[in-house]
């Protein structure tokens, strides 16, 4: 039997524009934008800088209300105060610098932090703390404070602290930007892993190609319109869709491109280095 | 050595239970006109160490050295340093807070007392030197700019003070690629025709190994490896195990050969990378 996939976040003829004092005829950060988000779903949402990407996830977990238009998550308005909490348990959100959103003294209290504000039974909130700690490696971390851990760890308590509140949907935006290699790995991993085997759904905010890659969906942003979407395969491989946007390919791809160029006839639509690298080899190979 | 430090320590919040040490016994020296990056992990002490390098830290032990003496402590001489060696930090323009993009630029300038003539020439030729019309936009509100304009106001706002060294911290965090590369190639630029010294931290090789000239590499405080860009490149497996990585043309040239093609592996960019696998169908028809 096939079932239609659950709608988790939809936004309908959305726009936001943000007033800045005697500026009233400023152009909108974002204008119709029509989509969904399904459960489990791994959205990749990419677009030059001002092109609405941030405006868009704050619209998702009622950070800023729409001008026009609505967002719905698991099918309530976010414009109406009293949803506001649940909406944010279902959308938790990640930011870019992890130095901003860890707020106590040890790591334990921090993925904490949200459940006490729940006012959970301190029985409850001890085990499902253990519990996400556990999920995502960071037990023996629990009794340190934060701002000694790596990038790549802090992170992670922050998805820690948004997954322990149960959420049907993680947002970040571009939540690998500070980190170093290392760090960015142990997050795209950790993200993936949530995504494939919890079903949690991630709307994913990157200007590294190479993480968009991991997604199911690429969503394009422009000048506050979403002009593109599809699987990585067909939109991460429009180089001139992205260059026209000043965006980059991932390195493969640009690579594949200007080989294709010289003449070597390598497999479509190719995405990973390692993909690039068996084509080529399985020339040689025929040759 | 131009400018450089010698068994330079730092430890922060010393002779309390917190006392970390951010910096080990880092030596090394640069010579004027070079483009050198600082990497290594998060935590590794890269912004440790570009702040000593103008003076904004001072040494638990160890020196910093500009111009073969070593930089002085008393205000007079710190003021005099900074104005030739400019940082431009993290995130710069979280920091702006002036409510025009002239008023931005010239904050510098006018610090150093010059008169409003000259500061308006110091603005718009900064202004010029980072590609961006003074006209059109020295008037507007820094936060009506782009993400890749506002950086760009921030480079400007250090070269007002026409340093001979240029630092900068993780210049491109959070920029989109077309803003890295605009980055990336101005400071090019400005190494190229003006000698400027250009020094960046950062933790992303893949645009900017190319540039460099020579490169540094701290891990826990301590540097482990320091040499000629061309040749700490090579150390693939070092970098991978300091959790750092190769640019991604460079990984997959490593790719290749490892499948026994005959690739070179020091090339570290997009054109690069092509011209090396066409030749490799002059060698069987590929």
């Amino acid at each position: 039997m096939f079932s239609r996939p659950e709608i988790i976040i939809e936004a309908r003829d959305l726009a936001y524009t943000y007033y800045s004092g005697e500026d009233a005829d400023s152009s909108p950060a974002l204008s119709g934008i029509n989509l969904a988000v399904y459960r489990g779903e791994y959205v990749a949402l990419i677009g030059p800088n001002g092109s609405g990407k941030t405006t868009l996830l704050k619209l998702f977990n009622a950070l800023l209300a729409p001008t026009d238009g609505e967002v719905r998550v698991e099918g309530i308005s976010t414009v109406e105060e009293e949803n506001i909490p649940r909406i944010r348990r279902t959308c938790g959100m990640i930011f870019q610098n992890p130095d901003n959103q860890l707020v106590a003294t040890t790591v334990e209290e921090d993925i904490a932090f949200g459940l006490e504000n729940l006012a959970l039974p301190s029985a409850e909130i001890r085990q499902k703390v253990g519990d996400v700690a556990r999920l995502l490696g960071l037990e023996d971390l629990l009794q340190q404070p934060p701002h000694l851990l790596s990038g790549g760890e802090k992170q992670r308590v922050a998805i820690a602290g948004v997954l322990a509140m149960q959420p049907g949907c993680i947002l970040m935006d571009e939540p690998t930007s500070m980190l170093d290699p290392a760090g960015r790995r142990d997050v795209i991993d950790t993200v993936c892993e949530l995504n494939r085997n919890r079903g949690i759904a991630v709307v994913h905010v990157t200007h590294f190609p190479e993480e968009a890659v991991f997604a199911g969906r690429v969503i394009v942003l422009n000048q506050g319109r979403l002009i593109r979407q599809g699987p990585p395969e067909e939109v991460l491989t429009d180089l001139s869709l992205l260059h026209d946007l000043g965006l980059q390919g991932p390195a493969a791809v640009e690579l594949a491109a200007l080989l294709r160029e010289d003449g070597f006839s390598l497999q479509p639509q190719l995405l990973h280095r390692r993909e690039l690298v068996n084509s080529l080899c399985s020339l040689e190979r025929k040759s | 050595m131009f400018i450089g430090t010698e068994k330079l320590t730092h430890t922060y919040m010393p002779g309390t239970p917190f006392a970390t040490e951010a910096l080990d016994e880092v030596s090394f020296s640069l010579k004027r006109g070079e483009f050198a990056l600082i990497i290594g992990p998060s935590g590794s002490g890269k912004s440790t160490l570009v702040q000593h390098l103008n003076g904004l830290l001072r040494p638990t032990s160890g020196r910093v050295f500009f111009e073969g003496q070593e930089i002085s402590s008393d205000k007079r001489g710190l003021l005099h340093l900074r104005r030739r060696i400019g940082l431009v930090f993290q995130m710069p323009e979280e920091q702006f807070f002036s409510e025009s993009v002239y008023a931005e630029v010239a904050f510098a300038p006018h610090n150093l007392g010059l008169d409003e003539s000259e500061i308006k020439n110091r603005v718009k030729d900064a202004l010029g030197k980072v590609g961006l019309n003074a006209e059109q936009l020295q008037d507007r509100h820094p936060f009506q700019l782009s993400a890749g304009q506002k950086r760009l106001v921030a480079v400007a706002a250090v070269l007002s003070l026409n340093p001979e060294v240029l630092i900068l911290d993780e210049p491109t965090a959070g920029l989109d690629p077309a803003g890295r590369r605009n980055l990336f190639d101005l400071l090019a630029m400005l190494n190229r025709d003006s000698g400027l010294t250009v020094i960046i931290s950062t933790h992303h090789l893949d645009e900017v190994a190319a540039l460099a000239d020579r490169i540094i590499v701290l891990q826990h405080g301590r540097l482990v490896l320091e040499g000629v860009a061309k040749e700490i490149l090579t150390r693939r497996q070092q970098l991978d195990d300091l959790g750092l990585a190769l640019p991604a043309v460079t990984e997959i040239l490593h790719g290749l050969a490892e499948r026994g093609l005959p690739v070179r592996t020091d090339i570290f960019t997009l054109a690069g990378a092509r011209a090396e696998i066409n030749k490799l169908k002059g060698r069987r028809e590929l």
